[in-house]
Parts: structure tokens; C-alpha cells; sequence
């Protein structure tokens, strides 16, 4: 069988590293299109073998031949990409997020669906093997019930205040993968949330409207309780910690590090630092999310990760702004469905 | 060394475990228990005096200091009649459970001008006491956030619940001194979710057995502490303080440091079992600190407002998860009560 045709779609950070993924790790996609909206680098296309270059998001759209695409355009263009994508009949892989409210994501999906094609989100932890792991335990019980979860989600430098700016805020933009994350892994929906963020970082970030630091606690609708902290620097590298607790025991999942030297002296033992950035911490998932996409469009599978995760995870962020803003804990809408965690339709 | 001659009230588990520690206490010389439910034949051995009636150990002029080990409800009276007397006092946590009370027990403390510790013996764990150096020398900068997790390894009987207080100002109480204390920084506001998980005659005692607890301090910080009746596989302690400049964590302590690997798993050990266990050097260097602080006539490390101030978050919490809104901390307190750990 011939490997599926592929055309990435934003040619930004993100946008060169799924591309070389597909090329390099992925065998079953072909990347043949790239388009950006300023001219793509020749000698990075040619290394890749990637024939189509250009500007114009057409040459994905109108070509026949390509059946998926890959959206890392800037996040406010996503929906009407998709919606354009999906009249064209491909398949899609959008990077988070989709947009900053539910209604858009809605209507993304609603495209897709009507269009008859996949849609995946970058929600890429859920297909890190350690947080896939993690999931497989509670699954076959291995913690018993759920009672407690915990995500401790830190970078390791605070972005540039014009990325602060148009992000959506430490809520949106950031805590968003933990609020998936606690959906993921527990396979329940946050029913109830009390957020509170700091300016302790960065007063720039302050003056910028968002928060640098953040605490949200969740109670979920299987009863259990969710821990989320959040900063936006560490100055020791990507800060990735989970924790699921329940009746049986516990499963962790610890940060990884570049390499696993000790080096111990008179002055102490000492161990790489995490990762420096989530490019690195998580590179497999970031292959494995697109293996994943790619197989779900040849071989007819659901998607892991869906539009209405994405759906749900807004408008858990948007509840913890509000928290944050209000002062007050914030009941979820019971229009939050209940899924299943890992598989879905 | 001055040796300074002790009594103790209470001869139950901790009172007997303080004891211990004093007998083999340099500078300290434990002249007498009383407990009116014990009958001492087993123990102490001879060289202590023993006795049914607390009167014995009040009204004994040698003793200087007295450690109130009884049950909860008599702490506040015994600290008080010690106080009177003269003598120091060391008292289990919490002095009471009513902040009145306590107010009322440090106001006589106070005009008795006797030095009064407070059983935080987590303060004095060699752990936490590297992770409170790394936030005093700044080898972390500012605290921004303290995380603890702190769960038991099985739950009480649905009878102590009851008498408890409930698990915030019983057992989290613990955690709002550790925040206190890692911080140096006050507690403003509080907010907590609470679930009965665990055991539902907990429940119906009218407690909670599991909780997660988000704290903002007065240094714009922020803590949360998660706690659990009943981890399956030990006592689970630690904490983590993160700041501007990094992060130190403490991890679990087990009874041997190994690493099993076979076909099976690589397999360590299961943490300490209960607090007896992990917490067992800080019962005899909280002691320590106490009578040295007689001795060289200083504070004492863990003092009546610390209590007070632990008891008055935990009241707080208490009344988060009852109304479902975030409680302030300062329309708790009283003025002046206000004194970083």
C-alpha cells in the first residue's frame, strides 16, 4: 500500500518539526506540500524531498493527490483552515490550540464530520510512552479507584511577552495540556474547579493581563480530586511530573532527562536537569501522535485525541480564567460528555 | 550543660516515646510521669517516679519543665496549671481545638513568663529542615510555590474522627505548619476540596478522608497540599518548595535505601510505615531544641502562636469545604497574631 500523501500547512517551529517527523520517522506518509505564509527555506524542503513549496494554501487544498493535512499555522487561522480542509475532502491533524472558545471548535468539527473526515488534536502527551503507560495501569486497575491526580506543568523560561500576548493566557495556552491530561488519565470529566494565578515570574506578564504561576484544583464527576501547579519558569529545564493515587496505589511518571550521567564530587551528586523544552521531552509522542493520525486516515481508526477533547479542555480553561478572575470555585456545564479517556469514536 | 529536671503528663503512645527520648537525653533528667490510666508496672523501671494524679508532677518544685502528653481536650488545662506553676511547658498539638481556648492557654503562658513549645515535630525532621535552609540561604530564590503530600497509611477508627476535630485541624494541620514554616511567610486565604474516598463510616462521622488544599500566602506565593486517610503502600511524605531560582523536593524515606531489579521490575523499598517511623529523630530534636531554649533562655522553635495560627488555617479550610468558597485568613485571626514561622 502506498504511503498516504501529506501537506503541512504553517511552516513555524512546530510546523518544520512535524514535518521532519513525517519524513524521518513516519514511513506510511508522504509529505509532498508545504505551504507557509512566507517563503519556505529551498535547502530544507530539498533535504526533505518535499517537491511543492509555496505560499499559497491551495497547492494542499486543490491538490487531488493529498488526502491529509497537518494545520500549524498561527492558532487564529485554525478554524478556518479546517473548515477549508475539510471541504476538500482531507483529513486533518490541527495543533492546539483550536480556538479559544467553544463555539468555533464546534464548528470545526461540524465541518469534519459533515465532510466525513478525521480530525485529531495536538494534544500530544497522550501519546507520550510514559503518560500512555500511565493511562494502560489505570485502566487495568493497577491504582484501583481514583482518588487523587496530580500534574505539576512548568517551563523552563518564560516566552516572550508578545507570545504572552496573543497566547490566550497561561490558562489557555498552557494549562490546556493539563486539563487534558486529567481527562486522559483519570477517563472522567471535571465537574467543578478552583483556580488561583500569581504574577511571580515575570511583572511584564502581569501588565499583559495573564499569570505566571498557577494552582487549580478540580473535583471530577468519578468523585476524585485533581491537583494542577503551573509556571511558566524553572531555570531547570521542562518540569513534566504526574501522579495518579488511588485505592490500590499509586503511579508516577518522573521527568527524563537528555542523559542519565551522575556526576558526584565533594560538592554533591548531580544529575542532568529535565529536559530543556518539550521538543525534546517529547519527541516520541510527537511522532507517535502523528503515526497515530496517519493510521487512523488509512485504516478507518478513531482518532486519540478529538475536537471534542478539544472542546472539553476549553471550556475547562475558560472556567478556570474565570475562577481565577472571580475570585471563586466554577461549576462545569453538564454539556461536558463523558468520554471513555483514551479510545473514542 | 545544665541539667534541667522534666515531667511529663500522659504516658500513651507519644508521652511513652517522649520519655524514652528524655532518659537517654543528655542535660535532661526525667524525674516523674503521671497518667491516671496507667498503671506503670512494666515501665519505666524504677528510677522514674510514677503516679495516678497530674498534681504530682504540678506541684513537684524540682521540675522545671512539664510535656503535656495527654489526651487533646485536657491540653489546654494541664498547659495552663503547668504555666501557673512556673514551669515551661511543651504541649502535643493542638492545644485545643476552640482558637478561644488557645488564645485563653497563651494569655497565661504569657503572664506566667514561661517558654511554650508546640509539638510540630516536623520541623525538626532532618529533611525538611534541609528543604527550610535551601529557602533561608536562597538556593532557591523566592518562593513562588510549596506542594505537599502528606497521606496515611490507613485511616483512623470512625471514633477518633469523631473526637479529631476532622482532618484538617488533626491531620492537615501538620501541613499548614510545614507551609508556615518553609515559606516564612503568613497564610491569607484558603480554599479546599474535600471527598470521602476512603471509608464511608468516615463519612458518616462527618468528615472527609481525602483532600486537596490550595493556600495563598502573604509573600504572593501559593501552596497546595493533597492528603489521603489510607496509602496502600506506606506513609506518603513530601514536599516540594519551588522558587525563582529552582526547586528542592523531599522525597519519601524507606527503612533500607535498596533498588531490587529482577525480570519482575526494578523494585525500592516501601516508604517508612507511619509517622513513629519517619518522623522518629525529629521527636528527640524537637525535644532537644526545647530544652536548650530553656537553657539559653531563647524562643522556643515551634511556639503557642504557631499553633494558634495552624489551627486557625485548619478552622478555615474547614469552613472552605462546607460553604464551597475560598475563606480569608485574616478575618480569622486576631490582631496581632500575626508571627512568621
Amino acid at each position: 500500500m502506498k504511503p498516504t500523501t501529506v501537506g503541512v500547512i504553517g511552516i513555524g517551529r512546530i510546523g518544520r518539526m512535524h514535518t521532519e517527523n513525517l519524513v524521518h520517522a513516519v514511513p506510511d506518509a508522504y509529505v509532498k506540500a508545504v505551504v507557509s505564509r512566507t517563503q519556505v527555506d529551498p535547502a530544507w524542503a530539498d533535504a526533505l524531498g518535499i517537491p511543492v513549496r509555496s505560499t499559497n494554501v491551495d497547492k494542499i487544498l486543490k491538490d487531488p493527490e493529498i488526502e491529509a493535512v497537518v494545520i500549524t499555522a498561527p492558532s487564529g487561522l485554525h478554524v478556518e483552515l479546517i473548515r477549508r480542509a475539510a471541504a476538500a475532502g482531507k483529513h486533518i491533524f490541527c495543533e492546539k490550540p483550536v480556538a479559544f472558545e467553544p463555539a468555533p471548535i464546534e464548528q470545526a468539527q461540524a465541518a469534519a464530520t459533515a465532510a466525513g473526515v478525521k480530525l485529531q488534536v495536538g494534544f500530544n502527551r497522550r501519546f507520550d510512552p510514559s503518560l500512555l503507560k500511565m493511562w494502560q495501569g489505570v485502566q487495568a486497575g493497577e491504582v484501583g479507584d481514583i482518588h487523587q491526580l496530580r500534574v505539576t506543568n512548568r517551563d523552563p523560561k518564560a516566552p516572550p511577552i508578545e507570545f504572552v500576548k496573543r497566547s490566550g493566557g497561561l490558562f489557555f495556552d498552557f494549562a490546556i495540556h493539563d486539563f487534558d491530561t486529567i481527562r486522559f488519565l483519570s477517563g472522567s470529566e471535571i465537574v467543578e474547579l478552583f483556580a488561583v494565578g500569581a504574577v511571580l515570574v515575570d511583572p511584564e506578564i502581569g501588565k499583559a493581563g495573564d499569570v505566571d504561576t498557577a494552582v487549580i484544583t478540580v473535583r471530577l464527576a468519578n468523585g476524585a480530586l485533581g491537583v494542577i501547579d503551573c509556571s511558566r519558569q524553572t531555570n531547570y529545564g521542562y518540569d513534566q511530573r504526574f501522579e495518579v493515587f488511588g485505592s490500590k496505589g499509586s503511579l508516577v511518571v518522573e521527568n527524563t532527562t537528555p542523559t542519565t550521567v551522575v556526576a558526584s564530587s565533594k560538592g554533591g551528586v548531580v544529575a542532568d536537569t529535565p529536559h530543556e523544552n518539550f521538543v525534546g521531552r517529547y519527541r516520541e509522542a510527537f511522532i507517535a501522535e502523528l503515526s497515530a493520525f496517519v493510521a487512523a486516515v488509512r485504516e478507518g481508526l478513531a482518532v486519540r485525541a478529538g475536537a471534542d477533547d478539544a472542546l472539553a479542555a476549553v471550556k475547562v480553561a475558560a472556567a478556570a480564567k474565570a475562577s481565577h478572575e472571580t475570585h471563586l470555585p466554577v461549576r462545569l456545564s453538564a454539556n461536558v460528555q463523558a468520554t471513555s479517556g483514551g479510545q473514542r469514536r | 550543660m545544665r541539667v534541667i529536671t522534666a515531667g511529663i503528663l500522659g504516658a500513651g503512645r507519644i508521652g511513652k516515646i517522649h520519655a524514652n527520648n528524655l532518659m537517654a537525653m543528655p542535660g535532661v533528667r526525667l524525674k516523674a510521669i503521671a497518667d491516671p490510666y496507667v498503671d506503670f508496672k512494666e515501665w519505666p523501671g524504677a528510677a522514674i517516679a510514677t503516679s495516678r494524679d497530674p498534681e504530682d508532677v504540678l506541684k513537684d518544685r524540682e521540675i522545671e519543665a512539664v510535656l503535656v502528653c495527654s489526651p487533646t481536650p485536657s491540653h489546654a488545662e494541664f498547659t495552663e496549671a503547668a504555666a501557673r506553676a512556673g514551669k515551661h511547658v511543651f504541649c502535643e498539638k493542638p492545644i485545643a481545638l476552640d482558637p478561644e481556648r488557645v488564645r485563653a492557654t497563651l494569655g497565661v503562658v504569657e503572664r506566667s513568663g514561661v517558654k511554650l513549645q508546640v509539638g510540630f515535630n516536623r520541623r525538626f525532621d532532618p529533611t525538611f529542615a534541609r528543604v527550610r535552609r535551601a529557602v533561608v540561604d536562597g538556593e532557591i530564590g523566592d518562593v513562588h510555590l510549596v506542594r505537599i503530600t502528606a497521606r496515611d497509611p490507613a485511616p483512623p477508627p470512625a471514633e477518633y474522627v469523631q473526637a479529631s476535630g476532622g482532618m484538617f485541624v488533626d491531620m492537615t494541620i501538620h501541613d499548614f505548619d510545614m507551609v508556615r514554616f518553609l515559606s516564612g511567610s503568613e497564610v491569607e486565604e484558603v480554599h479546599a476540596y474535600g471527598a470521602v474516598l476512603v471509608d464511608p463510616a468516615i463519612g458518616r462521622a462527618g468528615d472527609i478522608d481525602t483532600a486537596v488544599t490550595t493556600l495563598r500566602l502573604s509573600n504572593g506565593a501559593l501552596a497546595v497540599i493533597e492528603n489521603s486517610r489510607k496509602a496502600v503502600f506506606g506513609y506518603d511524605q513530601r514536599i516540594e518548595v519551588f522558587g525563582s531560582k529552582g526547586g528542592i523536593e523531599a522525597y519519601n524515606e524507606t527503612p533500607a535505601q535498596t533498588v531490587l531489579r529482577t525480570s519482575a521490575g526494578v523494585r525500592s523499598e516501601n516508604p517508612l510505615y507511619f509517622f513513629l517511623e519517619r518522623y522518629q529523630r525529629s521527636f528527640v530534636i524537637e525535644l532537644e531544641a526545647f530544652f536548650s531554649s530553656i537553657r539559653e533562655d531563647t524562643q522556643p522553635p515551634a511556639g503557642g502562636e504557631d499553633g494558634l495560627m495552624a489551627l486557625l488555617i485548619g478552622l478555615a479550610a474547614k469552613q472552605s469545604l462546607l460553604e464551597n468558597r475560598p475563606v480569608q485568613l485574616a478575618k480569622l485571626a486576631s490582631p496581632g497574631s500575626k508571627k512568621a514561622g
